[in-house]
C-alpha cells in the first residue's frame, strides 16, 4: 500500500501515464455516474446529454472539419459568416438558470402565508358591506374601508417581502458579474481579440497558458498544452492535450478542450465546435438547474407556524361565528366578528419581520464571508448536522507548499502557515546551500512581472503547482530568485517528461573562480537516487552506501506516509576540462553525464490545511456536527489532512490502523473498535445503500477519498437518509447536482465554477471552511431569535382576540377596533420584534447538538401555550383593567357595561344613561369607545414592553443576559412608545383612525401588569434552571 | 435544497392521529397520561384563579377610587345631547311622517308621547319638590330624605296644550303636532350664566317662498327653568326628571318633506359639532300629508 502510494506521489511531475490510467477508469465511471444521477428524474435531459456526447468532431480530420464548419484554419471565418452564425446560434454564453417571472414571485408573496386569511377578511368586509348596502343604501362605508385597509396590508407586506427578496437576489447578480472573457480568434485572416461571447462555431481560436477555454474546441495544433478539467470532472491533476484523436468518447479524447476549463500551460490552436448552452458544461449546468429547489427547513417551520396560527384563527373564528349566530346575532354582525377575530389572530407583521431578521443575519454573514443567496438558507446552516466538505481549497490552502526537507540524514519541518513567515530549520549546513541552489535553478516557474509590492505567497506564478511551491519557498528563504537565476546562466535544459521523470538543467555558476558547469536535477526520488553514486552530508560528498540508501528510503517512506508529494534533488559539477566554457550542450544527444551524480536531499510538499480549519472542525464537533471529508484525492493524503485538521481526531484509528498496530489482517479487526474510516471511491462503488447507511451511522469520523463528484451525490443521499440536514461544499460543475441535492449547498467563491455557484444556496467568499462554522453559529442564533420574535408576536394575539370574544359573549362596548389592532401588529410591534434578532446567544450555542428537524420545531406546543395562555392572558387582563378604568372614570362602571352592546351601538339612541344618570348621545359614546380602543392599545403596548424584555432569554434570567447589552431592544421600546404617543396625541384628531387623546395616567395603569409579567417569567425561568428535566421544564420551556 | 418533508398517505396520518388521541403503549391521551392531565389542569385552574383574583382586586380597587356622586371626567359631555319625542327613525335620523286624515298613521306617535309623559304624571313626580325660584338650585348638602338631594317637579301639565291632557292627540289630528324636546342630563352641568336656556325650532334650509315656521312653545318661551340645574347625579337625585319643552308646529306645509331643527340656546350649549348631530340640537324630517 505504502509503496504504491509513494510511486503515485513521487511521479506527479512526470506521471502522465499513471494519471492517464486512473483517469480512464475514473473518467468512464464519472460520466456514467453523471448520467445515472439524472436518469430517474429527467429522461429527456439524459437523452439530450447523450446525443450531445455523440459528438464526432474529434474523429474528423482537419480537412473534414473545415468542410463541416465552412471554415479555414488559416484564414478563419469571414465576418459575414460570423454574423450569420451568431444570429442563428446566439452568443456564446450560458443561459442563466431560468428565473421565475417577477410577477409570479410577486403574486406568490401576495398569497403566501397569512395573506390568504387577510384576503378572506377583506372579502368578508366587502361582502358585509354588500349585504348592508342591499338592505340600506345609506349604510356606512366602514366595512369598505376596513376591507381596503386589510387588502392594503397584504399588498404592502407582499411588496416588502418581494423587495427584500429582490434585494438579496441583487447581491447575487452583482456577484455573478465577472470581467468579460476575451478570446484570441482568427477571422478574415486576421488575429483579433474579441469578447468570448461573440465566438461562433467554426472560429479558429488560439489558447495560451492561463486562459480559460472560451468554448468547446477541437484542438488543431498543440504545444505542451495541459488543461485543468477539474470543474468538469473533478479531477484535479492537469490533463495533457494533443491534436490527436485518442479515444472514442469525446470526453476522454485529448484533442478536445472544454468550455470554461482552464489551460494551465502551453499553447494550442483550436476550432470552436460548440458554443454556449450546447457545450458540455452548458449541458450539465442546465441539468443541475432543472433540479427543483425544495423547501428549506425554516420555510417548513414557518409554514408549520402559519398552519398553527391560521388553524387557531379559523377555528376560533368559526366557533364564535356559530356562538354569535346562536346568541341571536345577525349573520351580518357575526361576519364582522369573524373578520375581527381573524385580524386579531393573524400576526400581520410577522412574516415581514422574519424576512427582515433573516436578511439582517444574511448581511451579518456576508460580512463574515458567507454570501447567502437564499435568505432561508441562513437558518438551514444552523440546523446542519453533517457537513460534507471538499478538501482542496476548503480545508486546505489550495497551493502546494514545501512541508518537509530531508538532508544530512535529518528531516526538517518547514513552515506551512499561510504566510511562510518563519522558516526555522537549520540553514547553516553546506548541504542546504547546494540544495537551495538546485531548488532555485532547476525550476521553470516564474513570477508574473509587476508584483514586487505583493507579498511573496500571494504573487501569481506561471508554472505548475510543485514548481510554484519551490519557487515561493526559495524566494522566501533566499531572496530574489530571478536574480540568482540570472547570475547562474542557464545553458541547457531538459524539461519534465513522462519517460524521464526528471527535470534537468545546466548552468554557469555565479562563482567567477569556478569555471565548471553545474548540472542540477530534480524528479521522482527513486529515479534520482538511481542516478546517484554519492550523497552529500554536511556539505561533503560521501559515497552512497547501503546505510545511506536505507536512510533515504526511511525518510522517503515517512514523508510519503504523511501524504506528501516527495521530490529528490541531485547535482553534479561538470569537470572543467571535459566541459570547457565553450562546450555546446545538446539536450537531444545528451552529451553530458546523467548518472553518478551527487544526491543532495529530498523535499516534500503538501497542500497544507488552512490554519483556521482545525479550530473550526473542533467547534463543529462540539456543536454536534459531523464533518465528512469527500475528496478526489488519494486516501493517504486525504487521511493525513483529515488528521491534521482533526476530522480524524488524534486518538481514533481506522480499521487499517488497528490492523497495523496489532499486526493482524484487516479482516480480523473488530470493526466496532474503529471510530474513523477512510473509504475510497472504489469501495464506495461496491457498497449497497444499506452498507453505506451502516458506514455512516457506525463511524463518527469518515473520509471519502478518490471519489468522483457523482459519488458525492450518493454520499449526500446517504446522509439524508439518516435524517440529517446536510451541508455540502463544492466548486466544480459536477458538484452542482450534489449541491442541489444537499439541504444547503455551499459553493466556493474563489475557486467555484459558475454552475456550482448557481446551484448553491450559499457562497463562501474566502473558500474557507472556518467561515462555514461562523455561518452555523449565526444560523443557530437566528433560529433561537426567531423563536423569541414569534413568541413575542404571538403573545399579544390573545390580548387582541379576547376583546372580541368578550364583546360577543358579554356585550361590552367593543374594547379594541380592528384598525387599532393593525396599528399594534404593523406599528408598535414591528421594530421590537426585529430588535430581538440582535439578541446575543444565551449560552454557547456551539456546544449543543444541531436541532432535530422533526422534533425541535420553531413554534412548538410549549411556545404557543405559554404565549397564548399565560403571558397573552395576563396581557388581556391588564389591558381590560385599563379599559374598565377609562370607562368607569368617564361614567360607565363595569356593571352597567354588561350587555349594553345593542343600545350602545344603536345610533338612534341618543340619551343612553351611564352609571351616574348622565345621558349620552351616540357620537359621545362612539368617542368614548375610541378612547377605550386607545386605552386598550396603550395597555397592550405597555405590556408588550415587558413581553419584549422577557423574550430576550428563554432560560437565563434577564439579569444574567444583561438588560442593556442589546441596545436595539431599547430602540425598539422607544419606538413603541413614540409610535403610541404619535398615534394618540398626534393623530388623535383623525377620526378614521379611531385614536383619541388619552390622559397621561392611563398610560401607567397597565404597568403593574407589565411588572407581573416580568416577575412571572423570571419565576418560570428560575424553576427551569433549578429543575432541569422536571415537569415544569417540559411544560414551560419553549 | 432537498425534500425534507416526506409525503405521508392519508391513512398514515389518520393512524398517527389516532395514536395521538390514544396511545395504548404509554397510556397517553392527546400526548399526556391521565395523571399528567390532572396535574396540568390543576396548574391552569390555579393560574386562572389567581389571575381572576388579581383582576377582581383591580376592579374592586378601581370602584373604591370612584366618587359615587360625580364621575371623574366628563371629557365627552361638554355639551348636552338633545332628543325628541316622538322618536321614529328613518334611514338617516329622525323621520316623522303621517297622514292627518288617516289616524292609523299617527296613533303610534301619539301613543309614544303618552308613554313618555307617563313619567311626568303627578304621581310619579310626588317625591320631588315644587320649585319656583327660576334660579340655579344649588344644594351643597344632602338634605332630602335618605341622604339625597332634592329634585324639582316637572309635571306634564306644564306643557299645557301639549300635555296630552287637554288634547289627547297632541295636535296631530289637525296637523299642528306637538314635539317634546328633552335635554340630556349631565352631572353638575350649568347651561348658562343666568338666563334660562330655551328651545328654538326652525325650518332648516327653508324654501325662499316658504313662510317662517310658527311655533308655540310650552312652557312659554320654550325655556328650561334654571331650578332644574345643576343635576347632581343618579345617586344624589334619584327622583330627578329632565325638564321638557314642547314645540307645537302651527304652519307645517302639507305634503312636502321639511327639515326642522330645534336648537337649545344657552351660553354653554354648543350645537356646531360637525360629527355629532344631536349635540345641542335635534333635527328631524317631517312630512304631513293630507
Amino acid at each position: 500500500m505504502t509503496k504504491k502510494t509513494l510511486e503515485i506521489y513521487s511521479v506527479e511531475l512526470s506521471g502522465t501515464k499513471d494519471i492517464q490510467q486512473t483517469d480512464e477508469r475514473n473518467g468512464k465511471e464519472k460520466y456514467r455516474g453523471l448520467k445515472n444521477c439524472f436518469e430517474p428524474r429527467k429522461n429527456h435531459h439524459k437523452e439530450e446529454l447523450r446525443k450531445e456526447l455523440d459528438l464526432d468532431d474529434h474523429k474528423l480530420s482537419i480537412k473534414e472539419l473545415e468542410k463541416k464548419y465552412g471554415t479555414n484554419i488559416i484564414t478563419g471565418l469571414s465576418s459575414t459568416q460570423v454574423a450569420e452564425l451568431l444570429a442563428r446560434n446566439g452568443p456564446n454564453a450560458l443561459t442563466p438558470p431560468k428565473e421565475t417571472p417577477e410577477i409570479i414571485k410577486f403574486l406568490k408573496q401576495m398569497v403566501g402565508g397569512f395573506s390568504i386569511l387577510l384576503w378572506i377578511g377583506a372579502i368578508l368586509c366587502w361582502i358585509a358591506y354588500g349585504i348592508q348596502y342591499s338592505m340600506n343604501t345609506s349604510s356606512s362605508l366602514d366595512n369598505v374601508y376596513l376591507g381596503c385597509v386589510l387588502a392594503l396590508v397584504v399588498i404592502l407586506t407582499g411588496i416588502f417581502a418581494y423587495y427584500q427578496e429582490a434585494k438579496s437576489t441583487n447581491i447575487m447578480a452583482t456577484f455573478n458579474k465577472m470581467i468579460p472573457q476575451q478570446a484570441l480568434v482568427i477571422r478574415d485572416s486576421e488575429k483579433k481579440t474579441i469578447p468570448a461571447e461573440q465566438l461562433v462555431v467554426g472560429d479558429i481560436v488560439e489558447i495560451r497558458g492561463g486562459d480559460r477555454i472560451p468554448a468547446d474546441v477541437r484542438l488543431l495544433s498543440v504545444q505542451g498544452c495541459k488543461v485543468d478539467n477539474s470543474s468538469l470532472t473533478g479531477e484535479s491533476e492537469p490533463q495533457p492535450r494533443s491534436s490527436e484523436f485518442t479515444h472514442d468518447s469525446p470526453l476522454e479524447t485529448k484533442n478536445i478542450g472544454f468550455y470554461s476549463t482552464t489551460c494551465l500551460e502551453g499553447t494550442a490552436t483550436g476550432m470552436v465546435i460548440n458554443t454556449g448552452d450546447r457545450t458540455i458544461i452548458g449541458q450539465i449546468a442546465s441539468l443541475a438547474s432543472g433540479v427543483g429547489n425544495e423547501k428549506t427547513p425554516i420555510a417548513i417551520e414557518i409554514q408549520h407556524f402559519v398552519h398553527i396560527v391560521a388553524g387557531v384563527a379559523v377555528s376560533i373564528g368559526i366557533l364564535f361565528f356559530i356562538i354569535a349566530v346562536s346568541l341571536k346575532y345577525q349573520v351580518l354582525d357575526s361576519i364582522i366578528f369573524l373578520i375581527g377575530i381573524i385580524v386579531a389572530n393573524v400576526p400581520e407583521g410577522l412574516l415581514a419581520t422574519v424576512t427582515v431578521t433573516l436578511s439582517l443575519t444574511a448581511k451579518r454573514m456576508a460580512k463574515k464571508n458567507c454570501l447567502v443567496k437564499n435568505l432561508e438558507a441562513v437558518e438551514t446552516l444552523g440546523s446542519t448536522s453533517i457537513i460534507c466538505s471538499d478538501k482542496t481549497g476548503t480545508l486546505t490552502q489550495n497551493r502546494m507548499t514545501v512541508a518537509h526537507l530531508w538532508f544530512d540524514n535529518q528531516i526538517f519541518i518547514a513552515d506551512t502557515s499561510e504566510d511562510h513567515s518563519n522558516q526555522v530549520f537549520d540553514q547553516s549546513s553546506g548541504t542546504w546551500a547546494s540544495l537551495s541552489k538546485i531548488i532555485t535553478l532547476c525550476n521553470r516557474a516564474e513570477f508574473s512581472p509587476g508584483q514586487e509590492s505583493v507579498p511573496i505567497m500571494k504573487r501569481v506564478v506561471v508554472g505548475d503547482a510543485s514548481e510554484t511551491a519551490l519557487l515561493k519557498f526559495s524566494e522566501v528563504i533566499l531572496g530574489d530568485v530571478m536574480e540568482i537565476r540570472k547570475r547562474n546562466h542557464k545553458v541547457a535544459e531538459i524539461p519534465f517528461n513522462s519517460t524521464n521523470k526528471f527535470q534537468l538543467s545546466i548552468h554557469k555558476t555565479d562563482d567567477p573562480n569556478d569555471q565548471r558547469f553545474l548540472l542540477v536535477m530534480k524528479g521522482a526520488p527513486e529515479r534520482i537516487l538511481e542516478k546517484c553514486s554519492t550523497i552529500m552530508v554536511n556539505g561533503q560528498e560521501q559515497p552512497l552506501d547501503k546505510n545511506t540508501a536505507k536512510a533515504f528510503h526511511t525518510a522517503y517512506m515517512e514523508l510519503g506516509g504523511l501524504g506528501e508529494r516527495v521530490l529528490g534533488f541531485c547535482h553534479l559539477y561538470l569537470p572543467a576540462d571535459e566541459f570547457p566554457e565553450t562546450y555546446t550542450f545538446d539536450v537531444d544527444a545528451m552529451n553530458f553525464p546523467t548518472s553518478n551524480l551527487c544526491f543532495v536531499g529530498l523535499l516534500s510538499m503538501i497542500d497544507p490545511p488552512r490554519s483556521t480549519v482545525p479550530d473550526a472542525v473542533t467547534k463543529c464537533r462540539s456543536a454536534g456536527i459531523k464533518v465528512i471529508m469527500v475528496t478526489g484525492d488519494h486516501p493517504i493524503t486525504a487521511k493525513a489532512i483529515a488528521k491534521s485538521v482533526g476530522i480524524i481526531s488524534a486518538n481514533s484509528e481506522t480499521v487499517e490502523d488497528i490492523a497495523k498496530r496489532l499486526h493482524i489482517a484487516v479482516e480480523q479487526v473488530n470493526k466496532r473498535d474503529a471510530k474513523a474510516a477512510v473509504v475510497t471511491g472504489m469501495e464506495l462503488k461496491d457498497m449497497s445503500p444499506e452498507q453505506l447507511d451502516e458506514l455512516l451511522t457506525n463511524y463518527s469520523e469518515i473520509v471519502f477519498a478518490r471519489t468522483s463528484p457523482q459519488q458525492k451525490l450518493i454520499i449526500v443521499e446517504g446522509c439524508q437518509r439518516q435524517n440529517a440536514v446536510v451541508a455540502v461544499t463544492g466548486d466544480g460543475v459536477n458538484d452542482s447536482p450534489a449541491l442541489k441535492k444537499a439541504d444547503i449547498g455551499i459553493a466556493m467563491g474563489i475557486a467555484g465554477s459558475d454552475a456550482a455557484k448557481n446551484a448553491a444556496d450559499m457562497i463562501l467568499l474566502d473558500d474557507n471552511f472556518a467561515s462555514i462554522v461562523t455561518g452555523v453559529e449565526e444560523g443557530r442564533l437566528i433560529f433561537d431569535n426567531l423563536k423569541k420574535t414569534i413568541a413575542y408576536t404571538l403573545t399579544k394575539n390573545i390580548a387582541e382576540l379576547c376583546p372580541f370574544l368578550i364583546y360577543i359573549i358579554v356585550g361590552l362596548p367593543l374594547p379594541i377596533g380592528t384598525i387599532t389592532i393593525l396599528f399594534i401588529d404593523l406599528g408598535t410591534d414591528i421594530i421590537p420584534s426585529i430588535a430581538l434578532a440582535y439578541e446575543k446567544a444565551e449560552s454557547d450555542i456551539m456546544n449543543r447538538k444541531p436541532r432535530h428537524k422533526k422534533k425541535d420545531r420553531l413554534v412548538n406546543q410549549q411556545l404557543a401555550i405559554y404565549s397564548y395562555l399565560h403571558i397573552g392572558l395576563m396581557q388581556a387582563v391588564g389591558a381590560f383593567v385599563v379599559y374598565f378604568t377609562v370607562y368607569a372614570q368617564e361614567g360607565f362602571k363595569p356593571s352597567i357595561l354588561i350587555n349594553i352592546r345593542v343600545e350602545w351601538e344603536d345610533s338612534n339612541v341618543n340619551d343612553l344613561e351611564d352609571s351616574y344618570g348622565q345621558q349620552w348621545t351616540w357620537y359621545q359614546r362612539k368617542y368614548l369607545e375610541w378612547m377605550g380602543y386607545t386605552a386598550f392599545f396603550v395597555g397592550i403596548m405597555v405590556q408588550q414592553i415587558a413581553d419584549l424584555i422577557i423574550r430576550k432569554t428563554r432560560r437565563n434570567s434577564i439579569f444574567q443576559q444583561g438588560l442593556f447589552r442589546n441596545k436595539v431592544i431599547w430602540v425598539g421600546i422607544a419606538s413603541q412608545i413614540i409610535i403610541a404617543l404619535i398615534l394618540s396625541y398626534g393623530l388623535g384628531s383623525v377620526t378614521a383612525l379611531s385614536f383619541t387623546m388619552l390622559r397621561p395616567q392611563y398610560w401607567f395603569v397597565a404597568v403593574p401588569f407589565a411588572i407581573l409579567i416580568w416577575v412571572y417569567d423570571e419565576v418560570r425561568k428560575l424553576f427551569i434552571r433549578l429543575y432541569p428535566g422536571s415537569w415544569w421544564d417540559k411544560n414551560m420551556y419553549y | 435544497m432537498a425534500a425534507l418533508q416526506e409525503k405521508k398517505s392519508c391513512s398514515q396520518r389518520m393512524e398517527e392521529f389516532q395514536r395521538y388521541c390514544w396511545n395504548p403503549d404509554t397510556g397517553q391521551m392527546l400526548g399526556r397520561t391521565l395523571s399528567r392531565w390532572v396535574w396540568i389542569s390543576l396548574y391552569y385552574v390555579g393560574f386562572y384563579v389567581v389571575m381572576t383574583g388579581i383582576f377582581a382586586l383591580c376592579i374592586y380597587t378601581l370602584m373604591c377610587t370612584l366618587d359615587p356622586y360625580t364621575p371623574d371626567y366628563q371629557d365627552q359631555l361638554k355639551s348636552p345631547g338633545v332628543t325628541l319625542r316622538p322618536d321614529v327613525y328613518g334611514e338617516k335620523g329622525l323621520d316623522i311622517s303621517y297622514n292627518v286624515s288617516d289616524n292609523r298613521t299617527w296613533v303610534d306617535l301619539v301613543h309614544t308621547l303618552h308613554n313618555f309623559l307617563a313619567g311626568y304624571s303627578p304621581a310619579s313626580q310626588e317625591d320631588s319638590i315644587n320649585c319656583t325660584s327660576e334660579k340655579y338650585f344649588f344644594q351643597e348638602s344632602f338634605q332630602a330624605p335618605n341622604h339625597t338631594k332634592f329634585s324639582c317637579k316637572f309635571t306634564a301639565d306644564m306643557l299645557q296644550n301639549c300635555s296630552g291632557l287637554t288634547d289627547p292627540n297632541f295636535g296631530f289630528a289637525e296637523g299642528k303636532p306637538c314635539f317634546i324636546i328633552k335635554m340630556n342630563r349631565i352631572v353638575n352641568f350649568l347651561p348658562s350664566n343666568g338666563t334660562a336656556p330655551r328651545a328654538d325650532c326652525a325650518l332648516l334650509d327653508p324654501h325662499e317662498d316658504a313662510r317662517p315656521l310658527q311655533v308655540e312653545y310650552y312652557p312659554p318661551n320654550g325655556t328650561f327653568s334654571l331650578h332644574y340645574f345643576p343635576y347632581y347625579g343618579k345617586k344624589a337625585q334619584p327622583h330627578y326628571s329632565n325638564p321638557l319643552v314642547a314645540a307645537k308646529l302651527l304652519n307645517v306645509p302639507r305634503n312636502t318633506e321639511v327639515l326642522v331643527v330645534c336648537k337649545i340656546l344657552a351660553d354653554h350649549v354648543t350645537f356646531n359639532n360637525p360629527h355629532d348631530p344631536y349635540e345641542g340640537k335635534v333635527e328631524f324630517k317631517l312630512n304631513i300629508r293630507q
